[in-house]
């Protein structure tokens, strides 16, 4: 009973998308993170609203959503091929797209919630000693929101990992392609292929698993705080 | 601008229904503002500071200007290079006690292994370097924040209740360290606190805190007299505060005297030059009112005065050449005594009731 090829590539898929979404999506979660948790301003909660939106509708109609917008027939999709001559629908960079999307709100809700936590007092103490805001964001604000951004890394790339409904409608599910794990294991039941199914469903606890033995060893190692 | 080298801090601060309006120009080394919870202390700490704009005014330091309104000049609070010893201390709970310290050091002090051995000796602190400040006791809290504001080499030091947040026998053991600071440091020190004592014990100069506004200025044991200070003398405890030069010391005995008019004030034995001006604190309820002098008793001092007034909360006011003892007694005891305006009294006091604020030894 060994693993094929297809669920190898299915696995190693998932990873790649998964971590590369993360990478894009980190800086600009912190930014919204940041400017929802310490900032009043106009627009505010139109702003919290788009970023929470993909957590409460179904991931099929963001999916849906994102295929109008990329096609192309659609503004970006046109814009995208037009000029660049490159297509997006039905290729790994669609899988990244819906992942982030997806996964989004779930990072800035953990980022928020740290950040929310560092008391205004000690950035105001920082800045009295001569920081600037861009210091105190990386040396005081950063570092005592940990917990809450670890929890947020690790939720919004689990998130990604198992990510199905929005994947299936942007960029399908092509084997060795746009196949992730979840769309994997779908095809699998959908099959019959009960085998296939279970260790594909096992690989996902053992990762689901891992991820949050990860963050627990995080936010253990450093009890100062 | 005549040469001028002092703080001038005029501004006006609506908070909710709080409205802060100081004008104040400030000349002494250490000024201490005054007040009650809730006066506007903290929120001119603020607004000087940087960290809370006012919403007009103007706030300068010698040649420089901080905040105009005017001429719209708002410089940040990282800019300005005030020192700030918090309340609560503030301190970062994710570095140790020397990143601490040297977080508001310029690049080439932070590499400098010399650069907080002054301060870090004056506090006493040297052995908590490494400590955690979830590993360190109030007081301890306390020096280290005093430490990293001093360390940045501030132009100016704020302090917002430093020892508010200490229990008694502790606060009586920093006031020492700030004196030190005081001594050791050319800059000057804007402290706010609601305790008398400790702007006796530091201030040059005291301003009198009263929903936002400046009630009264002058020096902290004259602003004692006053009679809107007295609410913030009962929030303290301490009722009597005076500021006395010492006339004789006997060390074989164990008594200093403190004169007191033509009277003698009797303390316990302290190290200090005649002459010098001590800040002493008698609670009111620790002086016995006497009809005679001549008492078959233990206490050393019997002071003779006259009963200038009489409250309905029982509260005696006896001038003591020149000097006003507030004095609680019961109601019954007033009648009995017939302690009425005008009458001369004795005042009694062990000379263990009398605390020493501060001196210089």
């Amino acid at each position: 009973m060994r693993i094929t090829s297809a669920e190898v590539a299915a696995l190693l898929l998932s990873i790649k998308v998964s971590l590369f979404s993360l990478v894009i999506m980190l800086p600009p979660g912190l930014l919204v993170g940041w400017l929802l948790a310490k900032h009043e301003f106009r627009g505010k909660s139109i702003l919290n609203t788009l970023v929470m939106l993909p957590l409460v509708l179904p991931p099929v109609v963001s999916g849906y959503l994102l295929l109008i917008l990329l096609s192309n027939n659609g503004p970006i999709g046109r814009l995208l091929s037009e000029i660049f001559n490159i297509e997006i629908i039905f290729t790994p960079f669609a899988v990244v797209i819906a992942i982030s999307v997806i996964s989004f709100p779930l990072l800035v809700r953990g980022i928020l919630t740290g950040i929310s936590s560092v008391p205004t007092e000690l950035e105001n103490a920082a800045r009295t000693l001569g920081a600037s805001p861009l210091k105190v964001f990386f040396t005081i604000t950063l570092p005592l929101a940990h917990r809450g951004i670890i929890g947020g890394i690790i939720l919004g790339f689990s998130k990604s990992l198992g990510e199905f409904g929005a994947t299936i409608m942007v960029a399908g599910n092509i084997q060795g392609k746009t196949q992730t794990i979840a769309l994997a294991i779908f095809n699998a039941v959908h099959l019959g292929q009960d085998i296939t199914a279970f260790r594909l469903v096992l690989i996902s606890t053992i990762l689901a698993f891992i991820s949050i033995w990860i963050t627990e060893r995080i936010t253990i190692s450093n009890n100062h705080i | 601008m005549n040469g001028n080298t002092g703080i001038l801090i005029s501004i006006r601060k609506r908070l909710g229904n709080f409205t802060l309006e100081v004008d104040c120009n400030i000349q002494e080394k250490v000024t201490a503002f005054l007040g009650a919870s809730g006066s506007g202390k903290t929120t001119i700490l603020n607004c000087i500071s940087g960290t809370l704009s006012p919403d007009e005014g103007r706030i300068a330091f010698g040649n420089q200007i901080y905040y105009d309104s005017e001429t719209n000049i708002n410089v940040p609070p990282d800019k300005r290079r005030f020192g700030y010893v918090f309340q609560e201390g503030n301190l970062f709970p994710h570095l140790t006690v020397e990143k601490n310290i040297r977080y508001g050091q310029s690049r080439t002090n932070r590499k400098n292994r010399d650069s907080i051995t002054q301060v870090v000796e004056i506090l006493e602190i040297t052995e908590l370097l490494e400590r955690y400040p979830n590993q360190l006791s109030g007081g301890q809290r306390q020096r280290v924040a005093i430490a990293r504001a001093l360390a940045m080499e501030p132009r100016l030091l704020l302090m917002d209740e430093p020892l508010a947040s200490l229990d008694g026998g502790l606060k009586s053991r920093i006031i020492p360290y700030l004196h030190h600071i005081k001594n050791a440091y050319e800059i000057p020190i804007i402290y706010v606190t609601h305790a008398i004592t400790e702007a006796m014990a530091l201030a040059d100069r005291a301003f009198l805190l009263d929903d936002g506004k400046v009630t009264t200025s002058g020096e902290p044991y004259q602003i004692l007299a006053s009679p809107s200070a007295l609410p913030i003398a009962h929030l303290t405890g301490v009722e009597n505060i005076f500021s006395l030069p010492v006339a004789s010391s006997d060390k074989m005995k164990g008594i200093t005297e403190l004169e007191i008019g033509g009277q003698q004030l009797v303390i316990p034995y302290i190290d200090v030059e005649i002459g010098k001006m001590v800040p002493v604190a008698i609670r009111a309820e620790d002086i016995i009112i006497s009809l005679e002098p001549d008492l078959p008793i233990s206490a050393r001092n019997i002071l003779n005065g006259t009963v200038d007034e009489v409250d309905d909360q029982v509260m005696l006011s006896i001038l003591v050449e020149g000097q006003r003892f507030s004095v609680k007694i019961t109601h019954e005891a007033r009648q009995q005594l017939q302690l009425d305006k005008g009458k001369n009294v004795y005042c009694v006091i062990k000379a263990n009731a009398i605390n020493l604020l501060w001196h210089d030894t």
